[in-house]
């Protein structure tokens, strides 16, 4: 028996063990309908300049007290551009970066961290082909009354030095 | 060496608090956008009022006037007598975009957009003569 034929033969003999074992599929979790909209939060009025700015500050003088050079972006409800600032020193790659963040939490109304989370930890690689997205923490929605107002990102460091100085810029204006 | 000058943040500030007050004095309502001499953003500033398009024109007069080293106004005159300059890449020929010169060296530039063109020049230029 040549090698070509003992291959097609072992071929043909697995195919008819895959088919004769074949076991019942796992449900697929993505199958499941849940009956509620996930994040269901209503745009609201953009936020106002002044509050884009404190935002800014408050982020911006948390991230020199660390001695950290950022770029923090704020966009309003409509996900377009408000407020920004450069840190001295702070990358430039990070200026599209801090602005995308901001812009991805306001279109999708959640954190960005979680597309992060959902393609490291939730192995959900689809998450990459929606439009827009950005997986890297750093993007906290404003929310004031339960609507959303805006948001903030901030990129030039690690992704969690990024997400504490974000915090902090959203937790200055933030009307809990 | 040469030493490339550089604006900071506080320089912006004092840009960016110049220009929205030439503004407010004249009730306009503009997006003040600033960049370095690379024609990279450094520091925006939209008003209540004014648009998102603002913001994206306002950053694009500001982009020609960094990169060019020459006013937006300039490329304006320069397009009314030779249309061809409009297939210029990545230059926008509107006026209200202003280099920052200093000692000869071109730092960055500011950029305005929300009211006509030749105000938004005249916030611009307010703006850099608060660098002093």
């Amino acid at each position: 028996m040549s090698w070509t034929r003992a291959a097609f033969a072992i071929c043909i003999a697995g195919l008819a063990l895959g088919a004769s074992a074949q076991q019942p599929q796992q449900p697929n979790p993505r199958d499941a309908v849940p009956d509620k909209m996930p994040n269901d939060i209503p745009y609201g009025m953009p936020i106002t300049l002044e509050r884009a700015q404190a935002a800014i500050n408050a982020a911006v003088a948390e991230s020199k007290k660390r001695g950290w050079k950022l770029n923090v972006a704020m966009v309003d409800s409509g996900a377009n551009l408000v407020a920004f600032a450069r840190m001295d020193g702070a990358q430039l790659g990070s200026i599209a970066i801090a602005e995308h963040k901001a812009r991805a939490a306001a279109k999708f109304r959640r954190e960005t961290k979680a597309f992060e989370s959902g393609i490291q930890e939730g192995n959900l690689h689809y998450l990459l082909t929606l439009d827009d997205v950005i997986a890297s923490r750093g993007g906290i929605l404003i929310i004031d009354n339960g609507q959303i107002s805006g948001a903030i990102g901030c990129s030039g460091g690690t992704g969690s030095q990024d997400e504490v100085v974000c915090k902090a810029g959203a937790d200055a204006v933030m009307k809990r | 060496m040469k030493m490339r000058p550089m604006l900071t943040l506080e320089d912006c500030k004092k840009i960016s608090a110049a220009a929205e007050a030439e503004a407010k004095k004249n009730s306009w309502n503009v997006c003040i956008a600033i960049l370095d001499d690379g024609g990279h953003l450094l520091h925006l500033v939209r008003m209540d009022g004014s648009t998102p398009a603002n913001a994206r024109i306002a950053l694009e007069k500001g982009r020609t006037a960094a990169e060019t080293r020459r006013s937006t106004a300039n490329w304006q005159e320069r397009v009314a007598k030779r249309v061809e300059l409009l297939r210029m890449p990545g230059v926008t020929p509107v006026q209200g975009g202003l280099p920052i010169v200093l000692d000869g060296t071109c730092v960055g530039a500011v950029g305005i957009s929300g009211v006509q063109s030749h105000e938004d020049e005249q916030i611009a230029a307010a703006g850099i003569k608060a660098l002093g």
